[in-house]
């Protein structure tokens, strides 16, 4: 085992480094010792290795191959299962992206090592063994964990917002790989992908949130939340319910099933506050809601709100908000 | 068809939940256990599968003995068969990868399965990993958090889906056999009624004993099953009060904000969050 600790890079559809990898790079440099390390994996992704030099990365290793394309897991699940077993890296963290959870899985299987998913927290015991805190039971209890360190690679997934991203130069040496991909190991054929443009900031990054319930009653009036969504300069998400009636598309659906989120600020319009529902967003800072029912469960877990009718209450509250933020 | 579902008991995570004296874990005491519900997602989309192309469902878990509950409850749904791993070990914390390395062995190879499905994680656990951890160990193809089943073709072996991912979605073809992993608003499961389940009782249930497994071949010891052998240990647990400032501005009438309370609750509202929180 090297003393290496990888951080695999996330790459949105557009080519671009997620802002989780240069999260997850500093709190590594900050918190686990050992070489801090970067893995770029994907189609026509080489050039993108600087940036991550620019938080500190060693090394970064290269797989720049056609069939890593799509978001399609088969050719990434061999790719990082052969560096692991060529490099032994003591440490392999991604962020917690719906990709890292349809690929990391079968990346530990692969090469036998234990795996956390979505942590919150991370760290090194004394001994070097990596040490992790993660929520559980619908995210109402929160467990602190640690690998065995039996050798293999400890692999964990870090959910983004949860750590502050610093740069700093790192030696940045570029290494690239082969990982002997061919189109024989794709399985999945993609037939079409569709992947919206959104000028509104992404769910798992966005600094401030506000979503809507099934309160809202209709996928026109979806629009008082992009608007106060745009106003903050937020991310628009929506409940279950709320997806289900077709109000909105599906990914924008916060909780168990959908993202989890952890921003400064989360708005929650209409919301009647389910286990679900609070399992992907309860870690927000400053949770605000605006529902018609006192007896509504989100007050409980809301740290300020306006028991009221959001028709009424929306237009004043954009007004003020507008007039607070010029100030 | 043969439609395997990978189902597995869960801790009722709506229910009352506190730290057991351990300190690593849920109190079992008074625990409601429950099919996990991500399952009754796929148990249903394989009853669904079964019913437009023929076949068989079979049931497979590995877990305690009141496990069988949930077999139960999958075959009372429509299952034909249920093969339960039994062991008390199965209880506590045990590996991702020994789970899935158990329940694929069950199957042995897939040969004559064509369908697989499973739940998209555990809502106790949360691991979110078992399900796929199983297409490796099986060496087929899986789709993670497929949101539509569009085509399945037995007679070419191919089968379509649409998948979800971040920032949109995607429509993938596989080869059979493959594995899906259900996440919920996929379909709406049928209710396992009371006489169903009394017929339930009469579907074949084989169980298995670790006494039966043959560890070597699958690479680990017996001893990986159960916490001591665990490659991840929780070391401590809690369940955090909800710790919220709770500042709910309501009418003078302790419910909803009406006529000129509205714009006065926005004005304090917006105050609060700058002033008290400072996050605009
Ligand atoms: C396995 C499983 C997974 C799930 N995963 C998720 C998940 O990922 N995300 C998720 O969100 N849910 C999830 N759910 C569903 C969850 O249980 C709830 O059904 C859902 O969160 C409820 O959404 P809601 O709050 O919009 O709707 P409701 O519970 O119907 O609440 C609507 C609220 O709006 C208020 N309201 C109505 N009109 C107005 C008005 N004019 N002004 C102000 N307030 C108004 C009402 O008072 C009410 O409180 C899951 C369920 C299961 C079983
Ligand atoms: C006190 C305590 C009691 C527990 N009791 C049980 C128990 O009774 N039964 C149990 O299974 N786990 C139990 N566990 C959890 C167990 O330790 C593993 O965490 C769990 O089996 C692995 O699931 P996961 O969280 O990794 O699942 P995920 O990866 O989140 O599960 C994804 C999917 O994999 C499939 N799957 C997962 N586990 C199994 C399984 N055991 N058999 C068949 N398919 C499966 C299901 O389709 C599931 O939807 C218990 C844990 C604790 C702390």
């Amino acid at each position: 085992m090297s003393s290496e600790i990888w951080v695999v890079a996330d790459i949105k559809a557009d080519g671009q480094i997620r802002k989780v990898t240069f999260e997850v790079l500093s709190e590594a440099r900050r918190k686990l010792g050992g070489s801090v390390c970067a893995v770029l994996l994907g189609s026509g992704v080489s050039d993108r290795a600087s940036e991550l030099a620019g938080y500190g990365a060693e090394k970064i290793y290269v797989v720049d191959n056609p069939n890593l394309r799509d978001f399609n897991p088969d050719g990434y699940v061999k790719a990082l299962c052969e560096l692991i077993k060529k490099h032994s890296p003591a440490v392999v963290l991604s962020g917690n992206t719906a990709f890292a959870e349809d690929y990391i899985p079968r990346v530990a299987s692969g090469v036998g090592s234990g795996l956390a998913m979505d942590c919150v927290d991370i760290g090194m015991t004394d001994d070097g063994r990596l040490r992790i805190k993660r929520y559980s039971h619908s995210s109402r209890a929160i467990s602190t964990q640690e690998f065995n360190g039996d050798g293999s690679a400890m692999i964990a997934t870090v959910r983004p917002n949860s750590f502050k991203e610093e740069g700093s130069a790192g030696a940045g040496q570029v290494v690239n790989e082969d990982a002997g991909i061919t189109d024989a190991d794709i399985r999945i054929k993609v037939l079409e992908m569709k992947t919206k443009e959104s000028d509104r900031p992404e769910l798992t990054e966005a600094e401030r949130v506000v979503s809507g319930g099934r309160g809202l009653a209709s996928e026109e009036n979806f629009n008082h939340i992009y608007d106060l969504a745009d106003l903050l300069g937020a991310a628009a998400g929506a409940t279950r319910a709320a997806v289900d009636a077709g109000y909105c598309p599906y990914d924008m659906q916060v909780g168990q099933t959908g993202k989890a989120v952890s921003p400064v600020l989360y708005v929650a319009v209409a919301i009647s506050g389910s286990v679900q529902h609070f399992s992907g967003m309860g870690s927000s800072k400053v949770i605000v809601s605006i529902n018609k029912d006192p007896e509504a469960p989100i007050f409980a877990k809301s740290d300020y709100g306006i028991c009221g009718d959001l028709f009424q209450v929306l237009p004043p509250l954009t007004e003020e908000l507008k007039k607070a933020l010029s100030e | 068809m043969k439609i395997v579902v990978f189902i597995t008991q869960t801790q009722d995570t709506e229910a009352r939940i506190k730290v057991g004296s351990s300190g690593d874990s849920i109190d079992a005491e008074g625990m409601k256990w429950i099919m996990n519900p991500y399952d009754e997602f796929a148990v249903e989309e394989a009853i669904r599968t079964k019913e437009a192309y023929g076949g068989e469902v079979v049931l497979i878990t590995a877990g305690p003995q009141r496990a069988s509950q949930a077999l139960l409850q999958g075959l009372a749904m429509g299952a034909d068969s249920a093969v339960h791993i039994s062991d008390e070990a199965l209880g506590e914390t045990v590996d991702s990868l020994v789970i899935s390395k158990l329940v694929a062995s069950e199957l042995g190879n897939v040969e004559g399965v064509d369908l697989i499905f499973t739940g998209m994680k555990i809502i106790d656990e949360e691991s979110v990993q078992v399900g796929i951890q199983i297409a490796e160990e099986l060496g087929i193809a899986h789709l993670a958090l497929v949101s539509k089943v569009i085509d399945v073709k037995p007679d070419e072996k191919k089968l379509v889906c649409q998948k979800e991912i971040d920032g949109g979605s995607v429509s993938v073809e596989v080869s059979l056999p493959a594995l899906i992993t259900c996440p919920d608003a996929m379909n709406e499961p049928r209710y396992a009624s009371v006489p169903n389940i009394m017929k339930a009782k009469r579907k074949p249930m084989k169980t298995v004993s670790l006494d039966d497994v043959d560890f070597g071949s699958l690479g680990i010891s017996r001893d990986a099953v159960g916490k001591s052998g665990a490659k991840i240990k929780t070391v401590s647990l809690e369940v955090p009060e909800v710790q919220r400032k709770l500042r709910i501005i309501k009418g003078s009438d302790e419910t909803t904000v009406k006529g000129d309370e509205i714009a006065e609750s926005a004005r304090e509202l917006v105050k609060l969050l700058r002033d008290d929180a400072k996050v605009i």
